[in-house]
């Protein structure tokens, strides 16, 4: 069935849905027949896992879900989801007795879309379509490759992160596949499917004043979606948004400062913009890239598995990322001084008129998140700081808009830079990420997990999420102009084509300009993983060193980026193109090479982030 | 005669044979599915009777294979579970406990209680379709082949 006819169906939808049921068990499995028939879906049974696949195998369309027992003799219920998943894209729901988290963790890692226990009741069945509706949005998405990615990234954001493990095998086949050309197309056709939201930069603007107003920390998805008060706007768009900005501040904060502490948050951010896809269910990491160092602060952060995020953030692009996951040794948070490292990252130049300014002011509320985390005091020295950088936030926000650009595409990356630019970043809620997390991981599956970047692969990879090069390192958040809208590029990379954050789009982001320009104020680092042109200066080192390391933070990474890409998508537009035409660079540029971090890690990071 | 029925009815759940999940099957039949929680009864006992089949054999043979009698029970429990069988449950947990905890001797008392506690459901269940058949329409008819 084609996505469009699955639409013309949703008239009656879900009556009529067509569910394969497997069980082994004769009795469960009358039940279930009967339970699902009286939920008005159209049921075929069997009881032996092989027959199954068989049907399946037969006629792809034929089947709209399948529900599956997890203990079968013939087959693992498991094996069985992951080659649905696999082969036919479908969402798979597991059931079985065992209510043991592992196997609900098991399930959803291997892509189960839902985990209901035995005895199912019939209220569990009734909503099972929404799976069928999700996963069709999502799967239309990777079917567009790049284009749809961007949608993907807001539809990633609702979806429950099971798909993202399913998404994200797909997403990692088409997100070679696709370009960040095609992300243009997305535009088009996710009009079908899912609104995505383009994140313009008024819209942008609106952001972060919502956030400002309710003041960073407090900034929640739903509170600055009634400020914003846009129609058609969900929460999730928001909350993913506000994710990537999130991370983007961090990056900021944390690229100015040092390159190396940089480096740290850059896994941070990767971890987050990574956990945040979802790499391998975690959602959960909603804050992996600041969180890193904003965890260690702050105790809203999200367990965020920076360390296994990060790895991946740091891997790909890390540098980005590193900056902000690595804060622990306080580097930004712990000491004061290090506030004063922003101080100097805003002074930075950053070459976007605007996104220079922003940068500047961004690392400073990264950073001061940061010491937030470690000191709640810091905060308002934050604030204090974000004085300074309000001027810079003012950058910013036009930074912003055009980030939302960017940032949409990174996913991870606007969220980090709305979020800064006025919010105190003391608070990088964690929780708040934890949302984006999952929007993330939802984004990022569905995005386009581009295979596990290696350091050296993360060049191509960045292909598919924008950022790789922004991604790299924080550092080359720092960079900040260019960096900037870059790694949202980075996170979103994965998912959207790497909008041009890097520079080339000189619309889409208004830090992409600076970007060229800041390459070289910056440390390269930073641009160069935004830039992609630049190769890392930014602690290539690190990113590479990241990016091999981790090919899978990579692949998180870019994921988010892909995620982000979705979003950005609207505007990535232009980002795309530039991201595009960044990651060309970088690819033809081998910039990459110098940093590593700075393209290679990135594109690597691209998943990661 | 329903309302005997219906006392009948009453007295497994009180007894703990039947639980909640016995109720909700019983919502889900209708006209269209007038007997089905008579049929899914009789597959019930029938697929249960093939396992506790296994299970016997499986332990007279006298090596007892942990693994495998804990997936025969796991099998039993999902059926049981999804029927409503509450007592026949919980049987079924405690042989796999000592399953777990490789008592033989454990297991062998557990199945023997389950044994009893299966056919005693099967019984009352049994009587209690018949009974109800006669009643009329209310609690469904014939008995499925």
């Amino acid at each position: 069935m084609t996505v469009e006819q699955n639409f013309e169906a949703l008239d009656q939808f879900p009556v009529g849905m067509r569910v394969l049921a497997v069980d082994d068990d004769q009795t469960c499995l009358k039940i279930l027949e009967t339970l699902l028939r009286r939920c008005h879906y159209h049921v075929t049974t069997t009881n032996q896992a092989q027959k199954a696949l068989e049907l399946l195998r037969e006629n792809k369309n034929k089947f709209d879900l399948v529900i599956s027992d997890v203990d079968m003799p013939d087959m693992d219920g498991f094996k069985l989801l992951e080659l649905v998943g696999l082969e036919m894209d479908l969402p798979v729901i597991m059931l079985s007795v065992h209510s043991d988290p592992k196997y609900v963790m098991k399930g959803v890692t291997h892509g189960a879309c839902d985990y209901l226990l035995k005895p199912v009741r019939i209220e569990e069945l009734k909503n099972i379509w929404q799976h069928v509706v999700r996963s069709k949005s999502r799967g239309s998405n990777n079917n567009n490759v790049g284009e749809k990615r961007d949608g993907s990234g807001n539809e990633g954001g609702g979806n429950s992160d099971q798909n993202n493990g399913r998404a994200n095998r797909k997403r990692k086949d088409q997100y070679n596949e696709e370009e960040d050309e095609e992300r243009d197309d997305n535009d088009d056709s996710s009009a079908q499917k899912k609104q995505r939201v383009v994140w313009t930069v008024e819209l942008h603007k609106k952001f972060v004043a919502a956030v400002n107003q309710l003041g960073y920390e407090k900034a929640m998805p739903k509170k600055i979606l009634d400020l914003m008060n846009v129609e058609k706007l969900t929460r999730e768009n928001v909350a993913s948004h506000l994710q990537k900005f999130r991370l983007y501040l961090k990056r900021i904060s944390g690229v100015t400062n040092q390159q190396a502490i940089m480096a740290n948050s850059d896994l941070h951010f990767l971890q987050m913009t990574s956990s945040l896809n979802g790499l391998d269910g975690f959602h959960h990491r909603p804050t992996p890239v600041g969180s890193g160092q904003f965890h260690g602060g702050t105790p809203g952060m999200r367990p965020f598995p920076s360390n296994g995020i990060l790895g991946r953030l740091n891997s790909p692009s890390g540098i980005g990322v590193r900056n902000l996951s690595s804060p622990p040794a306080g580097m930004f948070l712990q000491n004061q001084n290090d506030l004063g490292k922003f101080h100097h990252v805003s002074s930075l130049p950053l070459n976007h008129s605007d996104g220079g300014n922003i940068l500047q002011g961004l690392p400073m509320p990264l950073e001061f998140d940061q010491l937030q985390a470690n000191n709640n005091n810091n905060i308002r020295n934050m604030n204090n700081n974000n004085k300074s950088i309000a001027g810079s936030s003012m950058a910013f926000p036009t930074f912003s808009t055009q980030q939302n650009s960017l940032i949409r595409a990174p996913n991870n990356n606007l969220v980090v830079l709305e979020g800064h630019p006025q919010a105190s970043p003391s608070g990088f809620p964690g929780h708040q990420i934890n949302k984006r997390v999952e929007h993330w991981s939802n984004a990022v599956s569905s995005s386009n997990l581009p295979p596990p970047q290696t350091s050296n692969s993360i060049h191509h990879q960045f292909n598919v999420s924008p950022l790789p090069h922004a991604r790299p390192d924080p550092l080359e958040w720092n960079n900040v102009s260019s960096s900037y809208s870059i790694p949202f590029c980075d996170s979103a990379a994965s998912t959207l084509s790497p909008p041009a954050l890097d520079t080339t789009n000189p619309g889409a982001f208004s830090r992409n300009t600076d970007f060229d320009s800041n390459a070289n104020g910056q440390p390269g680092v930073f641009y160069d993983s935004l830039q992609m042109r630049q190769s890392g200066n930014y602690g290539p080192t690190t990113d590479a060193a990241m990016l091999s390391s981790n090919p899978k933070e990579g692949f998180v990474v870019g994921q988010q980026k892909l995620q982000s890409g979705g979003f950005m998508v609207a505007d990535a537009g232009s980002l795309d193109d530039i991201v595009n035409s960044t990651m060309k660079q970088e690819q033809s540029q081998g910039e990459l090479s110098g940093g590593d971090m700075g393209y290679g890690g990135f594109s690597s990071l691209r998943t990661c982030i | 005669m329903q309302r005997q029925v219906a006392l009948i009815k009453q007295s497994l759940f009180d007894q703990g044979y039947l639980d909640e999940q016995f109720m909700e099957l019983e919502e889900l039949q209708d006209d269209a599915n007038p007997n089905f929680v008579e049929e899914v009864s009789a597959l019930y006992f029938k697929d249960s009777a093939r396992l506790i089949n296994n299970i016997d054999q499986a332990l007279e043979r006298g090596s007892f294979d942990f693994n495998r009698l804990d997936s025969y029970m796991h099998q039993f429990k999902g059926s049981s579970t999804s029927i409503g069988a509450s007592k026949v449950k919980a049987e079924c947990t405690k042989f796999r406990e000592y399953c777990r905890a490789g008592n033989a001797e454990g297991c062998l008392r557990t199945f023997h209680q389950l044994k009893k506690e299966h056919s005693t459901l099967r019984k009352k269940l049994e009587h209690y379709f018949q009974l109800a058949r006669q009643a009329g329409p209310k609690e469904t008819a014939r008995r499925p082949k």
